[in-house]
């Protein structure tokens, strides 16, 4: 027993002591990974160039609201990197670790690379979608997940409600275009990536909704399923939000760091590495570069939209929002 | 003693054929109950078991040993054995710690102990998790003591490590309990009377006699503490390399569309598994056996 | 060694087990507690060993105070009814046990154990069962081992709790027997419990009749036949006259002739 005490005082000791030299830890979302695995690389050499320092970067890698309570529930991250503002107010509200005004703090709305929603569907495109109103036809198909739950749900309900008023839709007409597009979802996934095994592997569905940066990721693991992308008219900027952690980076000592890491994000190779992984590039003259892989279609901002993520939250997916009476009427 | 030692094993036959004849049902119904036992099985366990390992090896096994092999999967691996290997022992001294005490001793109190040996049993794995958060956590009861000490329990190595200890704790005890309650205390008083003392008749008598309810208990009590994930996710922080176990691995591997190291990583767990089915097989045939020969005879052997 | 107890009292909850017990166990004598279950006579027992300590009174050894000791230092033998053998050891390693648990200091070399363990073996006509399991053994010969390991630590006293009880009447009827030859060989002071008349009055020196945690009567066996001092002990001995017994009908044929009886009353000598 006393050596299992030992043991154990030990790991205490071993967790507590691991920063012998400089590390951050970055808390993301699910899919983020191999971008900040080329990230990390990068960033480590530049700022071994630049300082002298050398620096592990950990990751940490999870679904996106957990892994944001984790951050407020002591989980000491150095840098954030969501793909929805809320999910960083959350620090902001819950345990004040950053200012309210955080997204002020980097160019861009602190989101330095973005993406957005697009529809996959299987190959040879048999139902002939080809935009929005597509998807809302009678007896058409649409797997997106749970908008409560997951990111992609979310964008691409804001992504639907986005397209009928800047055509000029009314606010009624926005909900009842978004009511039909629900009705047409076969089941609620909770997350995008099991949406995703619902639409590919199940073979339930005509379309999915989901993420311009996933697409590449769905393609490569279901080379078999035979899937092809859509890109609608217009749909939503899918900004992801990054932030510093003051309250751990003050007491760990490593803002220095840490905000170098978040700037160098908007770098030209920080541009580069995100292109790469199929998240848009805020730099004209990187997405210039890779506009095979952009394809240009109109996109507009939640702000513009929405009037702020605040704000969308209460009235849209609160409990009783809109989102509920739409649910409700079905 | 050829005719007692025999005698036992003359039993089951024939009550066997009671039973039959006693039920009554004819061949059709018992073959259709077989049936759909079996296809359920297969449907439900072998399929799934099977869609594991195919998964797993369907890139080659070049592609599964690299995911294996992989820095981030042999830390998961490491850690999980780390939990294990740490909350396995804790259990066991707690276990026979609390076995001993409820199936030997009269006190106050001992309902509520048998209660709360289950209560892991009875809560969510999730809430256990959080309740590890409510109290270590940055607004937890000890958070602030703790981040004034920089000592870090959850996102941590030693919350995972509790929060296993916490998830696996009924196990050994469950299975002493009940074995050490129907043993009764002769042999210990037997023990004590013939002037062992206390140490020794646990050492001698009582761990002896509980050895297969024990191996059991350990065995499924590694099984949960390497397999175990509701808990271990909320308090993990999942930082790759550090604070990722086997299962959660499998999940952000499974997230990330990283299908074949998912399912590599997975086929381990499952391989645990399978490993664990037979040992506990293996411990309930051998207490078995040990079972069969304590039959009481009362017939003289010669 | 000479064993009494003094006013013992004992209730577990509400349930008197003992009430105001005063014996005395003279030295080298076989005694019998005698009695219908829930009696007291098994706590008495094992007040006596210390498996349970009184909630009044006091016991003593050869004159000396004992309730305060432990069960370990009060050096009994004691054999339980149901064996109490260790499943998960030999024949020989049970009843070298007692040896074994010694500390260093006190503890025989093994050959010196395993001799002993042979000479207690031979004692009770089982040597050739060393090696084998008490599963592998009868009642009969588990019972006995049960003794031999009982004596191997050389006990003062030896306390028999029911050790027939578990085995069927031809056993039980040897055992006995031997047990009384054994007493005679080997002196030491003896206290068995019993449910059974017929075996107290048969193997016992002495017998304690008890009832509802009382003594009812201490005395010989004939003494307590002859002279029941209570209608309990008259009872539980069966020794009331139960009237006239009759037969009804009999019939003996021996070389041609016949003999019927129809309706007689017996009369005892």
């Amino acid at each position: 027993m006393r050596n299992v005490s030992l043991l154990f005082l030990g790991l205490v000791l071993a967790a507590s002591s691991v920063q012998a030299d400089t590390t951050l830890l970055n808390v993301s979302y699910d899919v983020t990974r191999e971008f900040y695995k080329d990230y990390n690389a990068a960033f480590i050499r530049h700022w071994k160039q630049q300082s002298g320092e050398t620096l592990t970067v950990n990751q940490s890698h999870g679904g996106s609201s957990k892994q944001a309570r984790s951050v407020a529930d002591g989980l000491e991250a150095d840098v954030i990197t969501m793909n929805q503002a809320n999910d960083i107010d959350i620090l902001a509200t819950h345990g004040k670790l950053i200012p309210a005004d955080w997204a002020k703090r980097l160019p861009n709305n602190s989101a330095p690379y973005t993406s957005t929603i697009v529809f996959l569907v299987r190959r040879g495109n048999p139902r002939a979608i080809k935009d929005w109103d597509d998807l809302v036809k009678p007896g058409v198909s649409v797997v997106i997940p749970n908008p409560k739950t997951s990111g992609n749900g979310r964008y691409s309900y804001l992504a639907a409600w986005g397209y009928v008023t800047k055509k000029g839709g009314t606010e009624q007409k926005a909900r009842e275009f978004v009511t039909k597009l629900f009705a047409n979802v076969p089941v609620f996934d909770g997350g995008g990536r099991a949406a995703t095994t619902t639409f590919a592997q199940r073979n339930i569905g005509d379309a999915l909704l989901t993420f311009e940066s996933e697409v590449q990721l769905i393609q490569k693991e279901f080379a078999d399923s035979q899937v092809e992308v859509v890109y609608p008219s217009q749909s939503i900027l899918a900004e992801a939000p990054v932030s510093i952690v003051d309250k751990v980076v003050d007491k760990r000592g490593t803002r220095k760091q840490a905000q170098a890491y978040l700037d160098y994000l908007y770098s030209d190779e920080g541009q580069e590495i995100a292109a790469k992984h199929h998240f848009r590039p805020r730099s004209e003259k990187v997405l210039n570069r890779y506009a095979a892989s952009f394809k240009p279609l109109h996109l507009f901002t939640v702000d513009e939209v929405f009037g702020g993520w605040t704000r969308l939250q209460k009235v849209h997916f609160d409990d009783g929002g809109i989102y509920d009476q739409i649910l409700l009427k079905q | 003693m050829s005719a007692a030692a025999t005698l036992p094993l003359q039993i089951p036959p024939t009550a066997h054929k009671l039973r039959s004849t006693a039920t009554g049902e004819p061949a059709w119904v018992r073959w259709t109950l077989i049936a759909l036992a079996l296809v359920f099985l297969a449907l439900f366990l072998f399929l799934p078991l099977a869609t594991v390992f195919y998964e797993a090896l369907r890139k080659g096994t070049g592609v599964y040993l690299n995911a294996l092999r992989e820095e981030d999967a042999l830390s998961a691996i490491r850690l999980t054995l780390i939990a294990a290997a740490i909350s396995v022992p804790a259990n066991l001294v707690f276990g026979i710690a609390a076995a001993w005490a409820i199936a030997k001793f009269e006190f106050r109190g001992k309902s509520i102990l048998i209660t709360l040996i289950d209560l892991p049993f009875a809560v969510s794995p999730v809430i256990s998790g959080l309740i590890y958060v409510l109290l270590f956590g940055a607004q937890g009861w000890f958070g602030s003591w703790l981040q004034a000490h920089d000592l870090r329990i959850i996102f941590a190595v030693p919350g995972i490590v509790l929060a296993t200890v916490f998830v696996t704790f009924p196990f050994v005890a469950r299975e002493l309990i009940p074995l050490m309650q129907a043993q009764g205390n002769d042999e210990e008083e037997a023990a004590i009377v013939l002037g062992a003392s206390g140490w020794q008749t646990l050492w001698r008598v009582t761990l002896p006699n509980a050895k297969w309810g024990l191996l059991y208990g350990v065995i499924l009590c590694n099984a949960r503490a390497m397999g175990e994930f509701g808990a271990v996710s909320v308090v993990s922080g999942h930082i790759r390399g550090m604070t990722n176990t086997l299962p959660l691995h499998v999940e952000i591997l499974y997230n990330e569309y990283n299908f074949a190291a998912a399912f590599a990583v997975a086929s381990l767990l499952a391989l645990l598994a399978l490993i664990t089915l037979g040992l506990k097989s293996l411990v309930e045939w051998r207490a078995g056996a040990q079972a069969d020969t304590d039959l009481p005879q009362e017939r003289p052997a010669s | 060694m000479s064993i009494s107890v003094h006013h013992i009292a004992k209730r577990f909850g509400s349930f008197v087990a003992l009430d105001d017990v005063s014996l005395t166990f003279p030295s080298g004598e076989l005694v019998a507690l005698l009695g219908p279950s829930g009696c007291g006579k098994t706590t008495l027992l094992r007040l006596i060993a210390g498996l349970e300590s009184p909630d009044g009174g006091s016991v003593s050894f050869d004159g000396d105070d004992a309730t305060r000791r432990g069960v370990r230092e009060r050096q009994v033998g004691f054999v339980f009814q149901h064996y109490a053998l260790f499943k998960h050891m030999t024949v020989l390693e049970n009843i070298a046990f007692g040896l074994r648990v010694r500390p260093r200091a006190s503890r025989p070399a093994e050959a010196e154990i395993r001799r002993k363990v042979h000479e207690l073996l031979q004692l009770v006509q089982l040597d050739w069962l060393a090696e084998r399991y008490p599963a592998q053994l009868s009642g009969g010969q588990r019972q006995r081992i049960a003794l031999a390991r009982a004596l191997a630590v050389e006990p003062k006293v030896l306390l028999l709790d029911e050790p027939f009880g578990a085995l069927d009447a031809k056993v039980r009827k040897e055992l006995r027997r031997w047990l009384r030859r054994l007493h005679d060989e080997l002196h030491i002071t003896s206290i068995f419990v019993t449910h059974d008349q017929e075996e107290a009055l048969e193997v016992a020196d002495r017998v304690v009749l008890m009832n509802r945690g009382r003594v009812e009567q201490v005395g010989t066996p004939q003494e307590v036949v002859e002279e029941p001092a209570t209608p309990f002990v008259a009872d539980f001995l069966d020794l009331h006259d139960h009237g006239p017994a009759w037969l009804i009908q009999a019939k003996i044929r021996h070389r041609g002739f016949e003999l019927r009886a129809i309706d007689q009353e017996l009369q005892t000598a």
